[in-house]
């Protein structure tokens, strides 16, 4: 392990709703350049987890350190703004308007002309040009409204901006839930890409031979706590199903988790 | 899948349908119905343009936003009353004037301007504020300020506005009235709005993925407050325009606007599901009403038989939405 401090930590998170106790004393660690799956049955407080990380939901207790320091974010362009994003499931894009439109959401590069802000399209064009083709993603023409492109591509274009964008921390819901073989090949190889960059990369997902996939590690959330917390190398997806679900007796990963810090 | 060239000609063809439209019913006019090629008709068009115009330039932006303004009609009323109660000398006018005479256009252009940008807020700050459905939060507002310009008039008219804005209203230039000139303006300016800058791309955007503009950290309700004020305050404009036209203000003025400019922004390419449409083409909408108008102005048909084409070309131009809607969905 290296001996740089993780990237983000979570300490004994508690999330409260009314009487229903969601997450009850979570904690975990991710370091950079590390791809994380996130497992859990559904109800099980993943999507609050994730929710909590990125700044959508207040944990009601615990404390998140994000890149050295404590942080609690209000909202989520607040976690944004210090690069945590999560990438959803129905695509964070407007199909209704270009690559390059898309690629600057909301921060746009303008000129001022006697006060008035003008779209600067030739530099934002070439911008995007230049991040996309270093990332090795293929898109037949940035000027082409993104509803005429695929889900692949899609998909590229969001973590493309997200990388541009200074992005530190990605949390990906059921990125391939809507992609076909070939397509979610590409995009777990799309994946170990971006953590090559350093960044940390969160997925959750149902999944388990994708998990295997591209997971450095699999952590296990059940009943809004973590029962697992393996390398992946070091279980397999019979022990991992028996920590979704709490069937049989969790001690092979229990203590795979007391072995890694 | 089908070749690239042939989908860009399909989508060419599909966001100019109205220019081909107007194009072709202006040659079939002045080819079939007597007395309509001559310049005076086609400057007659420009003119009867204006007011719809005007307040289709609001609507489509709240519709390309993703909302809906059903309330433009009965702002420009209510801006055109007020307009006429306070700077008419005849009827319920109180005739207010200035020194120098001059002051009465600025002031009642900022005063039409304001009253219309308050309505916005107030349609904005139920629709955002408190999250109701624009369609019926603005249905409202088209009857309860309709109701107002009624009861404020107590149902007469004014008449014999100042001078100056009297002066305003018969200048022509190049054969066209000012007052067209005017709307031809705000359409160029407000084009320009939207395709040039962050707020333009912002108002499209939000029109395509409203939560996808959030996430991207756009202030989306404070943009989406202005797209109801500028429409309130550009309806105003409107309001402004017909006094001036006019000379006065009655109660039902402007009656029928709403479902003109709704016609002309749904023909002109503004789609009702938000964040498809141009303003350019919603100015050749409008254009394209106005020569139809004018053409059976021209043909002595009664004038209950307008009212039926008019309702059956809102309903063409929604149909036409849902056509192109599914030939998009076909051909690329």
């Amino acid at each position: 392990m290296t001996a740089d401090t993780p990237l983000l930590q979570l300490r004994d998170i508690r999330m409260r709703f009314g009487a229903i106790e969601a997450l009850r004393g979570v904690s975990f660690d991710i370091r950079r350049g590390e791809v994380v799956a996130l497992l859990g049955d559904n109800g099980a407080g993943k999507s609050t987890l994730v929710k909590i990380i990125s700044g959508g939901l207040q944990a009601t207790s615990g404390t998140m350190v994000f890149d050295g320091s404590e942080r609690h974010f209000a909202n989520p362009s607040e976690a944004k703004a210090a690069g945590i994003e999560t990438v959803y499931q129905d695509l964070s894009l407007c199909t209704n308007v270009d690559v390059v439109a898309n690629f600057f959401m909301g921060r746009e590069i303008v000129k001022r002309y006697f006060g008035i802000p003008i779209l600067q399209e030739a530099a934002m064009y070439e911008a995007t040009e230049r991040a996309i083709s270093n990332a090795g993603t293929r898109i037949p023409s940035l000027r082409v409204n993104v509803e005429h492109l695929s889900g692949g591509q899609r998909q590229a274009i969001e973590l493309n901006r997200f990388v541009h964008w200074g992005g530190k921390l990605v949390l990906l819901d059921e990125p391939f839930a809507a992609l076909g073989v070939e397509q979610t090949r590409r995009g777990l190889e799309m994946i170990k890409n971006i953590a090559a960059q350093g960044i940390a990369v969160v997925v959750i997902t149902h999944i388990m031979a994708q998990a295997f996939q591209v997971a450095d590690r699999i952590v296990v959330v059940r009943q809004g706590a973590v029962v697992g917390d393996v390398q992946s190398a070091d279980t397999s997806p019979d022990a991992i199903v028996q920590l979704i679900t709490g069937e049989a007796l969790p001690g092979q990963a229990r203590n795979a988790r007391v072995s890694n810090p | 899948m089908i070749s690239s060239s042939r989908r860009k000609a399909v989508e060419f063809v599909l966001d100019h349908l109205v220019w081909l439209l107007l194009a072709v019913v202006l040659i079939v006019f002045s080819l079939t119905v007597p007395n309509f090629a001559q310049a005076g008709i086609y400057a007659n068009i420009i003119e009867q343009s204006t007011f719809v115009g005007v307040m289709a330039v609001g609507l489509a932006i709240v519709i390309i936003a993703g909302n809906m303004d059903l309330s433009v009609e009965s702002v420009a009323a209510l801006t055109a009353m007020a307009t006429g109660i306070l700077f008419c000398s005849h009827g319920i006018g109180l005739g207010y004037a200035f020194t120098p005479e001059w002051l009465v256009v600025p002031v009642s252009l900022v005063l039409s301007l304001a009253i219309g940008a308050i309505a916005g807020l107030i349609n904005g700050f139920f629709t955002i504020r408190l999250k109701m459905n624009a369609f019926i939060v603005t249905l409202a507002s088209y009857i309860w300020i309709r109701g107002l310009v009624v009861a404020v008039s107590g149902g007469r008219s004014a008449q014999d506005l100042a001078p100056p804005l009297r002066w305003l209203g018969i200048q022509t230039l190049l054969q066209v009235p000012l007052i067209a000139w005017i709307a031809i303006v705000v359409f160029v300016l407000f084009t320009f709005l939207l395709a040039k800058t962050p707020f333009g791309r912002h108002v499209m955007m939000i029109g395509g993925n409203q939560v996808a503009t959030y996430r991207a950290g756009i202030k989306v309700d404070r943009l989406l407050m202005w797209t109801f004020v500028l429409a309130g305050a550009i309806a105003g404009l409107a309001g402004w325009l017909l006094a001036i036209r006019t000379s006065g203000a009655t109660a039902n003025l402007g009656t029928g606007m709403l479902f003109n400019a709704f016609a002309a922004v749904v023909i002109g390419g503004v789609s009702l599901k938000g964040g498809v449409g141009k303003l350019p083409g919603v100015y050749a909408g409008v254009l394209l009403l106005s020569s139809i108008h004018t053409a059976i102005n021209l043909m002595g048909l009664p004038a209950h038989y307008t009212q039926v084409i008019l309702g059956l070309l809102v309903l063409a131009a929604v149909l036409l939405d849902t056509v192109k809607h599914a030939i998009r969905q076909k051909f690329i």
